[in-house]
């Protein structure tokens, strides 16, 4: 309201210049860091490839998405990564839900312990989550010792080096993403909306699909976007918990530009896989999202 | 009857869920005390001696200082940036405010390979791959749309109108801010600042690309130990990590409340 006025005795910059200053550092970071870069891997895309170093530079050509668009190998990685993160997302959402509702309705205490639980597992880096997956699920790990030693199983099942493990590992690691977008939705409802639906004669279920389901509608975008992005980058579970199978697009990639130094080929990978993660987010924004609840998360 | 039965597997599917989440963390730290160095489970004999044996290998005594380095970093260039940024927005609305909080939140939604082979290629051109420039300022891409959005949400809990009096009444705005606004919205900056840390300490996928033999981090570390079959620092210094997050944890829980931190970040 005074803004304009109250500030004339103080001898500072003027208004508009003042709030540039303070966006400076933002866009700074932002612009420099990630929008000029991206601008590089598009521009690396298009270069032509060669067996001496990684690119030609300054030149054009699109040897890259040529070599994506002819190789099988590609073909089947990349069906195979979307399978994958659609697969994830599916679980790691529907998990997302149940968990995120549970701990809504629970009493203070369980609600305490449930937060407590996915957010501890939310800031544990995914290398110590990886490992314990492996602890468990290994042949020799705690399940199998605990199955056969109780006699329900003859011999050890292999939940590692397999599509199994891979899926296990990359879920421990989105799934308590989703369940915090889920619930920082669902935290906002009033809890008297699902009591007046219980007194109106609505059972347990059509409450939670009558009344919550729409409510958490943007959480449970929230949460498919995130968990698709990072399942779609999935990178370390399938590597130390996958076998040959699950190849990723981000081993792939990273193979191409470290070990075979063709940056072009990379490159045009990792810009189709941002454009993928970018269209799903676009049609996700527009069909779930009408409040703009993605960039308030 | 049949409503007792959805109630009763209902609960028994969380029940799990929880299992799933917390169990494996606890055997890592199981398998930390234990003496054989196996990495079995349940440990056959407790011993601490393999936390004295972390302090005899240098490689890690660099990854854990490497890794308190870059966090203290990202927490500094993330604050900077984030709490300028919740400044200078506040008296925006409408399109400058959703282009701001739009580009800060982009990077979170390019998956993290993708980000650490860019910045791979673009600082190599400068020759600043592998040092510890590069790491934080991957590490700051996260981190600050979280500080941005923790402390834009503190900003609006607080009266302006308070520090606008300051001001009129001779502070200048840099004195009105760290007198009259500071002091009010200081959980949500130590809270913003936390997060923000700890994002940094648990990253992995952009600093395994991104650093290098010298400024390698803890993760990074543990995962090339992975890599080569279990190794019983593993266990330990997963322990250690998560001691440090449960303890940032429950200081952010103290000052906002769990409720919230579990909604803000």
């Amino acid at each position: 309201m005074s803004t304009g006025t109250s500030r004339l005795s103080v001898p500072a910059l003027p208004d508009r210049w003042r709030t540039l200053l303070l966006l400076l550092p933002v866009l700074l970071l932002d612009i420099g860091a990630f929008l000029v870069p991206m601008g590089y891997l598009l521009r690396l895309s298009f270069t032509a490839q060669t067996s001496q170093g990684a690119f030609v530079e300054g030149s054009w050509s699109t040897d890259g998405y040529q070599y994506v668009v002819s190789s099988d190998l590609v073909h089947q990685i990349f069906t195979f990564t979307v399978a994958f993160g659609v697969g994830v997302t599916l679980l790691a959402v529907a998990i997302g839900v149940v968990y995120a509702y549970a701990a809504w309705q629970a009493e203070r205490a369980g609600r305490i312990a449930l937060l407590s639980v996915a957010v501890l597992s939310l800031f544990t880096t995914l290398v110590i989550k990886l490992f314990a997956v492996v602890l468990v699920f290994a042949p020799q790990g705690v399940l199998n010792d605990l199955l056969t030693g109780v006699g329900l199983l003859s011999e050890p099942v292999l939940l590692v080096d397999n599509l199994v493990g891979a899926v296990f590992g990359q879920l421990y690691i989105v799934t308590p993403y989703a369940i915090l977008a889920v619930y920082a939705v669902l935290s906002t409802l009033d809890r008297h909306q699902v009591e007046a639906a219980r007194d109106l004669g609505a059972g347990r279920w059509d409450a939670f699909r009558e009344v919550i389901l729409p409510h958490i509608r943007p959480g449970i975008a929230v949460a498919t976007v995130v968990s698709f992005t990072w399942s779609i980058g999935a990178y370390a579970a399938p590597l130390l918990l996958g076998s040959g199978g699950e190849q990723t697009t981000g081993i792939l990639i990273s193979e191409l530009l470290l070990t075979q130094f063709d940056w072009p080929a990379a490159a045009a990978l990792a810009v189709i896989t941002v454009t993928l993660v970018f269209s799903v987010l676009m049609a996700i924004l527009w069909r779930f999202d009408e409040s703009g609840g993605i960039l308030n998360a | 009857m049949r409503k007792r039965i959805g109630t009763w597997l209902f609960r028994v599917v969380v029940g799990l869920l929880v299992l799933f989440l917390s169990l494996p963390l606890l055997i890592v730290v199981a398998t930390a005390f234990d003496a054989s160095g196996a990495v079995v489970f349940p440990p056959e004999q407790f011993s601490v001696q393999w936390f004295g044996a972390l302090l005899e290998r240098p490689t890690w005594i660099r990854s854990v200082l490497n890794s308190l380095f870059i966090a203290g970093g990202t927490t500094v260039v993330s604050m900077i940036v984030g709490v300028a940024a919740a400044l200078g927005v506040r008296r925006f609305s409408g399109g400058g405010r959703t282009a701001v909080v739009g580009l800060t939140v982009l990077p979170l939604f390019v998956p993290g390979i993708v980000i650490g082979i860019v910045l791979l290629t673009f600082f190599s051109r400068f020759g600043l791959q592998q040092s510890y420039f590069a790491v934080v300022v991957a590490h700051s891409l996260w981190a600050t749309p979280l500080t941005f959005s923790i402390v834009q949400a503190s900003f609006a809990r607080f009266d302006w109108q308070v520090a606008e009096a300051a001001q009129d009444l001779g502070a200048t705005p840099r004195r009105a801010f760290l007198a009259v606004v500071a002091p009010n919205v200081r959980a949500g900056l130590v809270v913003a600042a936390l997060v923000a840390f700890v994002v940094s300490l648990q990253e992995f996928i952009m600093a395994l690309f991104l650093s290098g033999p010298d400024t390698r981090t803890v993760p990074v570390q543990a995962w090339n130990s992975l890599r080569q079959g279990l190794d019983p620092l593993v266990s330990v210094v997963s322990t250690l990590l998560l001691v440090a997050v449960v303890v940032l944890i429950l200081a952010g829980s103290v000052l906002v409340g769990l409720d919230r931190l579990a909604t803000d970040a």
